[in-house]
């Protein structure tokens, strides 16, 4: 009878060979990243001056457009919101991922930051006019904070209002594996705008609520 | 239908119940299992199915939590399922695989003098099988490790490696395999064990106790559902390695301390009996020798010692 280790080496090199080919194929399979924006887990890195927000590079105002709240009252954004800082974000109720995890990020550090809705405006603009009605969008915001506005229009209000701010209007992605409609893809960053209506910062998707602590007391102190 | 070789993070990729094989937890469960199989038929040895039973058990808790829904669950959307990940892989699948490992079998994997019984001996002494088992704990809880490793499906597999590896080792003295000279008892295996239920405690607190969320793979994951609290889910992960772990480990230390200490009741009983039996022989062999003595003072009970 042969022993263990002679039997192993007179196992076929080939088998060998290409059981290693395949366990490598396979591990080379694994190597990559699981997807695009797995590289956003690891939060926004401070800037220079400490700020994980990134600044505008271009100047830009509150946009000059009027929608309607969930009421059905008219809101001008450029005049309802000035004389407080303003934290503006595009988004539709049915969204899976970017929108809730951007509000429930923003809800939980301001109630960890100590920062009160009376001195930050949190503003959600749908992009899903067909979808988002004013009763689906209040109970929407509901479940981060009774205090964010939301806001409503006409496609081509809510596109305007987009260019203004030189972002892209929304685009059917296609079919929403859960089966909720269609994915709508739409800008995935936060616009802050300061007392005066001036864009001075945005927070892409990634920011986490350390980033949020960091920075909603200054956005409060700084842009008031 | 998608197929991945493993669990891993996909942030952005929203959760839905469609089925997603992972091959790599298939090919390993089936190596496991078929390997184990092998080995007996190489060796012209029987399957005993009590350790048969004990190893395919082993095989299915580790597949169990690899696989989807349970695998991408816990690495991709909510930290409690990743801690009940952890904890199935050390407290349940770990000591049912070393449980059903013969120790024939083991020799034969590490066979006497050979290097790999060497290295074998070195890391399951106990207190280099402590010092890994809780710098493999600690070390990938860390967020920076966790963030940068379970987001590729190669990193994740290694960290499962990793967790069920430093399992193994730790296990190994406490379960008495060989080499016999690694292997511990009461009460050092209950010292053992309870040290490490311990310093579970740390990353436990970490979690139970942040205000904010650790990981950002989680706190970025698509919702399961809204309203969804990245916080909430670590603090409950937190609980479940304190309560969930600690309870699990001390249900085991102290089966094994029970154990232990009924073995050594019998063993102390047993040597007690051998003990009064050769005490009454003694006693039958006098009384015999003085009965042929007379005036002899008797050593019969029922009469009296003494004459006074």
């Amino acid at each position: 009878m042969s022993s263990p280790r002679s039997a192993r080496s007179s196992r076929p090199p080939r088998v060998r060979t290409l059981a290693l080919l395949l366990v490598a194929g396979l591990l080379a399979a694994a190597c990559g990243p699981a997807s695009a924006t797995a590289i956003a887990a690891q939060g926004l890195e401070p800037g220079p001056d400490g700020w994980r927000g990134i600044p505008l590079e271009r100047e830009r105002s509150m946009p000059e457009a009027t929608l309607l709240d969930t009421e059905g009252a008219e809101v001008a954004l450029h005049e309802a919101f000035a004389g407080t800082p303003t934290l503006l974000f595009f988004g539709y109720t049915s969204c899976p991922d970017i929108c809730p995890i951007h509000l429930a990020a923003i809800a939980s550090a301001m109630g960890t930051a100590g920062v009160s809705f009376d001195d930050l405006d949190v503003v959600f603009v749908s992009v899903d006019p067909d979808r988002d009605t004013p009763e689906r969008i209040d109970d929407y915001l509901a479940n981060f904070s009774r205090h964010m506005v939301g806001l409503h229009g006409d496609l081509a209000v809510v596109e305007d209002a987009l260019a203004q701010l030189d972002l892209p209007g929304p685009i059917v992605e296609g079919p929403d594996p859960r089966g909720e409609g269609d994915l709508i893809g739409h800008p995935a960053q936060v616009i802050g705008f300061d007392a005066d209506g001036q864009a001075l910062r945005t927070w892409p998707f990634g920011a986490r609520r350390s980033d949020w602590i960091s920075d909603l007391p200054r956005i409060v102190e700084e842009w008031s | 239908m998608t197929v991945a070789w493993w669990c891993s993070s996909t942030p952005g990729q929203i959760w839905t119940w469609r089925y997603t094989p992972f091959i790599g937890v298939w090919v390993v469960a089936a190596t496991f299992i078929g390997g184990y199989l092998l080995a007996h038929r190489r060796a012209g040895r029987q399957v005993d199915p009590r350790l048969l039973r004990r190893w395919v058990l082993g095989v299915l808790a580790l597949f169990l939590v690899s696989e989807w829904p349970i695998g991408q669950l816990g690495v991709g959307y909510l930290a409690t399922v990743g801690i009940a990940r952890y904890i199935v892989y050390t407290f349940v699948a770990a000591p049912l695989l070393l449980a059903g490992l013969p120790d024939w079998l083991v020799v034969r994997w590490f066979p006497d003098g050979s290097r790999r019984r060497r290295v074998l001996a070195a890391v399951t002494t106990w207190p280099i099988a402590l010092l890994l088992f809780n710098a493999v704990l600690f070390g990938t809880h860390l967020p920076i490790t966790v963030d940068t490793l379970k987001v590729t499906q190669l990193g994740s597999f290694g960290v499962d490696v990793l967790h069920l590896g430093a399992a193994l080792i730790w296990w190994w003295p406490a379960m008495q395999k060989v080499p016999a000279g690694n292997a511990i008892e009461e009460p050092l295996r209950a010292f053992y064990l309870f040290a490490s239920s311990v310093l579970m405690f740390v990353p436990a607190a970490f979690l139970t106790f942040s205000p904010l969320p650790l990981y950002g793979l989680y706190e970025l994951a698509p919702p399961l559902w809204l309203g969804f609290d990245p916080t909430a889910d670590q603090q409950a992960a937190g609980v479940m390695m304190n309560i969930g772990g600690g309870l699990v480990l001390w249900a085991i230390i102290a089966t094994l301390f029970l154990r232990w200490a009924a073995a050594k009741e019998a063993e102390d009983t047993a040597a007690r009996r051998v003990r009064n039996e050769a005490t009454l022989a003694r006693i039958a062999a006098l009384e015999a020798e003085t009965a042929g003595t007379p005036g002899a003072v008797g050593l019969d009970p029922d009469r009296p010692a003494s004459a006074d």
